[in-house]
């Protein structure tokens, strides 16, 4: 009766016909350029290493454009491109399509986004020929986030960041069908290129007047200025990437290396959206998962031998001079210890602005998930020394290579060296940092004329003596 | 009532004439697109029944795209360059011939002109001959003990680089052996530049990391640099990978065992270790040839070793089977405990120049994950290793010169502490010295041909390491050597 009526004249006809073509043009359109096809993978494990948080929908690079991109633009990663991804220090298991930390999905067609393990993965090599190790959980030593942002916008900026360019690589390396063809070609190569031009220039402006992290480092930029969208105060907060295993023994502690968050809940939620997830694409229920995974991941043994009679000594000496911030269950462990005491770089702290975590507080207040807890302090927490061998460089910016350097006085400590190498330093305790491969491998990192990267303070313990110093880094390592 | 009804005898004598010109049209249409797409049909490969002629001179498709070369262009290019080459026709680089349109290795294919591409049986066909004045046995699978893929690949690209790499010239000598159709000749002047500009392209890159190397020589190949250098574009990383090529018979136990494969143990998949090696010859991922690959798969898993061609004494080749099976079998015979696995390059035995080893880096295992990405087959089998895999011996007679890099002339020479093997000697020259085991290699020249002069001082040319039996007496050392005749 309804349809009758509604065919019931030429003018209907037409109309209707019309509407018709349009809602299939539509549902076309969004199936092949933005239908989300969730991935699960039924292991905590895999969720955690390739698993999505949210960041493919905003922030998702097209599969083949991300393939090829190392191919083309070899020159605009680090060591021209030696190693592709890896070059960026991306830690990629045998026989995976993607790097840790990456993960594919489909939306509209497969796009590449991050996740936590990008970061939160580590690396240990024997020698530089040797094949690495990799810690899940572990805080990254190797991975530049901030250059594989650069590297994308870098890409998109370049004249060969073309149809023409990237398709020629692509029909190199897969037979694509007709439709995916005249897709990337006019549609999603020339996106993708405004896109990243136009996220550079709104999104990530800052990071052209800041120290560069270097590997294993990010800053509390991404919350302030790209989540929350504050104005830029031009204060720097280079920081070293955290372990985040065994989350369980460590969740009254407060979160980030200025206690500027009490609960572990916000602090991932929050990362994420730091990550590039938004308001809207943020996976809570895949954030859980991964959160839960965290609470007992266990933490890595030294994997080289250790001098079982030293660390018995090297625990006394512990318990009288560390043990009172550093061991768990004590009085001062995952407290904010102010900087006067401190003594260590005081611009991160100062970077965590009052101003942010209030803003913090009301950026989603009609989420269920609204953020309650960010603050402010005066100092740097007193961190758990768990899994302490795998954390090089030391002390929050890392700039202390090695737990040797830490017990140096301040102004014996190496003023320039090399990070981001992951080959295993066991005489120091730490990633080898000077040498010509260090020097290829690594990243420069300066603490003397670069804002942030301050080596001083933390005076502990290094007034002991030689032998209480070995004694003590030989306990250190069976933490 | 229809339309017919109304017309008149002659509308319908004029309908008729017009539907008969229409048909007349229709076929004469049909039949020059049928000759046309036969003339450039888009991909028509030489098909070949006999598998045995498959697997010398059918597609894997090395020739399914530009990196095939015209055929007509690739038939000149020795006569045209004749300076270029250490003698005459492709055959002076040590490819095998049976006298046929090509020798054995290179396929044909017509990718709207005939194209030509390198097969599996390129670098894995090899020549025996018994003596100087012998014909040589031509031995399928055996590594190809005489061709000079380098010099293969510096021909080419030396022809590109080269003034007289013209239209004019080309064509003008290819008119000398054959008559191309109008058609033909248009599609063969484009396709002059087309091929020079390729192969110009191509050479760049892999010339500047070659020609900072040792020299392959016959019967050896970097087989991983490329992947580097070329397909990746990363910089040169300085590292040497050049290796010998293997054998491929007898590829079944390998499969049944889960041998790892390539020298350095970094792929234990038949099919990634073959569709790795194809890239090689110069396929790529949507060009590969799959079902054709197939084919050779299928039969060289059945290839048997080719048994020693000359006189065993076989009295003695039963006291050494017994030192082989203390000494050798665990590692080197098919059920062995350690057959196909990797040996620490660092074990004190083992020792053999690591720069195989090193070239084939973990960043470069991690990126070959994303090689046929968007395919079933994407590549999921590569790792970085820290040594060499224990070889199964199978023909190991024809598998001359030994270890990893060709380093090692006899197997006699094998069985000597390093200072005692020799330090400089000749490869490619295929006469077998039955006393040694292994191709006679202290002849520089024979009939104007020089061969390739080995010095083992040069980076990744070691001959040093893999010093099990060398502790035997002479006599152990000849039954043992009797023995590894009848492998």
């Amino acid at each position: 009766m309804f349809l009758r009526r509604l065919l019931s004249t030429r003018l209907r006809r037409v109309v209707f016909a019309l509407v018709l073509l349009v809602a299939l043009l539509g549902f076309a359109g969004w199936y092949a350029l933005f239908r989300v096809v969730p991935v699960y993978y039924a292991s905590p494990e895999e969720h955690f290493k390739y698993g999505s948080i949210g960041v493919e929908v905003p922030a998702g690079i097209p599969y083949w454009i991300w393939v090829e991109m190392p191919k083309v633009f070899p020159d605009l990663l680090p060591n021209n491109g030696e190693g592709g991804y890896v070059s960026l220090g991306a830690s990629w298991e045998d026989g995976k399509e993607m790097p840790i930390g990456f993960t594919k999905m489909t939306v509209g067609f497969p796009r590449v986004g991050v996740n936590c393990a990008g970061c939160h993965t580590t690396s240990v090599r024997t020698s530089t020929s040797d094949k690495p190790k990799f810690y899940l959980g572990g805080p990254s030593a190797r991975f530049r986030a901030q250059d594989y942002l650069r590297f994308l916008f870098a890409c998109a900026k370049d004249p060969r960041f073309n149809a023409d360019t990237l398709m020629a690589k692509i029909n190199n390396d897969y037979n694509l069908n007709i439709v995916d063809r005249i897709l990337y070609r006019y549609i999603i190569i020339p996106q993708t290129k405004a896109q990243l031009i136009k996220t550079e220039q709104d999104s990530y402006y800052w990071m052209a007047e800041r120290p560069d992290w270097g590997p294993g480092r990010t800053d509390m930029d991404p919350f302030k200025l790209l989540v929350l969208g504050l104005p830029d105060d031009h204060t720097v907060g280079s920081t070293d990437m955290m372990p985040v295993w065994n989350e369980r023994a460590s969740e009254t502690y407060l979160r980030h290396s200025d206690g500027l968050n009490t609960t572990l809940v916000e602090s991932v939620r929050s990362a994420a959206l730091a990550a590039a997830a938004t308001k809207k694409s943020i996976d809570i229920e895949g954030l859980d998962r991964v959160q839960q995974y965290l609470m007992d991941l266990p933490v890595p043994k030294y994997p080289f031998a250790v001098n079982e009679q030293l660390t018995a000594r090297g625990r006394e000496v512990f318990d009288r001079d560390c043990a009172v911030c550093h061991a768990p269950g004590s009085a001062r462990i995952g407290k904010v210890i102010p900087l006067e005491e401190l003594g260590t770089d005081p611009n991160r702290n100062r970077h965590w602005t009052p101003a942010a975590a209030d803003a913090f507080n009301h950026y989603a207040p009609e989420k269920p998930w609204a953020f309650h807890n960010f603050q402010s302090t005066n100092g740097y927490t007193a961190r758990s020394l768990e899994g302490l061998w795998l954390r090089a460089p030391y002390l929050h910016n890392g700039s202390v290579p090695s737990l040797v350097d830490l017990l140096k006085p301040p102004d014996e400590r190496p003023k320039l060296f090399y990070r981001g190498h992951d080959v295993y330093d066991q005489e120091n305790v730490g990633f080898v940092s000077f040498g010509p491969e260090a020097e290829k491998y690594g990243w420069k990192y300066d603490t003397v004329n670069v804002i942030g990267n301050g080596n001083w303070g933390h005076t502990w313990g290094t007034a002991l003596s030689a032998d209480d110093k070995k004694a003590l880094t030989e306990y250190l390592k069976t933490l | 009532m229809s339309v017919a009804d109304d017309m008149t005898p002659l509308d319908e004598a004029l309908r008729k004439r017009r539907r008969r010109r229409i048909v007349v049209l229709a076929v004469i249409v049909y039949i020059v697109a049928l000759y046309l797409a036969q003339l450039f049909n888009p991909n028509d490969p030489v098909v070949y029944r006999d598998i045995v002629d498959h697997f010398k001179y059918g597609s894997i498709g090395a020739d399914n795209n530009a990196n095939g070369i015209p055929y007509w262009i690739w038939k000149v290019l020795p006569e045209v360059f004749a300076d270029k080459l250490p003698g005459e026709g492709y055959e002076s680089l040590g490819f095998v011939s049976e006298g046929r349109d090509t020798p054995i290795g290179f396929s044909r294919r017509r990718v709207f002109v005939d194209r030509i591409g390198l097969n599996c049986s390129a670098c894995h066909t090899g020549a025996v001959r018994d003596t100087p004045d012998s014909e040589p046995r031509v031995i399928l699978g055996m590594p190809a003990n005489t061709m000079d893929l380098q010099s293969y690949y510096r021909f080419l690209f030396a022809c590109a680089a080269d003034s007289r790499f013209t239209a004019d010239n080309i064509m003008n000598a290819i008119a000398r052996r054959t008559t191309l159709n109008p058609l033909e000749r248009i599609a063969y002047r484009a396709a002059v530049y087309e091929t020079r500009d390729q192969l110009m392209e191509r050479g760049r890159a892999i010339s500047i990391f070659m020609n900072k190397r040792p020299d392959w020589g016959p019967g050896r190949v970097d087989t991983f640099s490329p992947y580097k250098i070329v397909m990746l574009n990363w910089p040169d990383d300085g590292t040497t990978g050049t290796s010998d090529l293997p054998s491929l018979w007898n590829q079944r136990p390998r499969v049944d065992g889960e041998l790892d494969l390539h020298w350095d143990g970094n792929n234990s998949s038949l099919d990634e270790r073959n569709l790795s090696a194809s890239m090689g010859a110069g396929t790529t991922p949507p060009t590969v040839d799959l079902d054709r690959l197939h084919r050779v798969r299928d039969w060289i898993m059945d290839l048997p070793p080719p048994a020693y061609p000359y006189q065993i004494n076989h009295e003695i080749a039963a006291k050494g089977e017994i030192i082989y099976r203390k000494l050798c079998a665990d590692c080197h015979a098919f059920g062995g405990s350690k057959v196909g696995r990797v040996t620490p390059v660092a074990a004190p035995e083992l020792q053999t120049d690591r720069n195989r080893l090193d070239s084939y880096t973990y960043p470069l295992s991690a990126n070959q994950n994303l090689f046929f990405a968007g395919y079933p087959w994407r590549f999921s089998h590569f790792r970085k290793t820290d040594g060499y895999t224990n070889m199964p011996l199978d023909g190991i007679w024809a598998r001359a010169p030994y270890l990893h890099n060709g380093s090692v002339p006899t197997l006699a020479d094998l069985l000597e502490e390093p200072q005692n093997r020799p330090k400089v000697f000749y490869r490619g020259y295929n006469v077998y010295d039955r006393e040694k085991v292994g191709f006679v290699s202290t002849v520089a020249e024979e009939n104007g041909r020089k061969f390739f002069k080995f010095d083992t001082s040069l980076i990744g040319n070691d001959n040093g390491g893999h010093t099990y039996g060398v502790k035997l007496t002479p006599d152990e050392k000849k039954t043992l050597v009797e023995y590894m005749k009848t492998l």
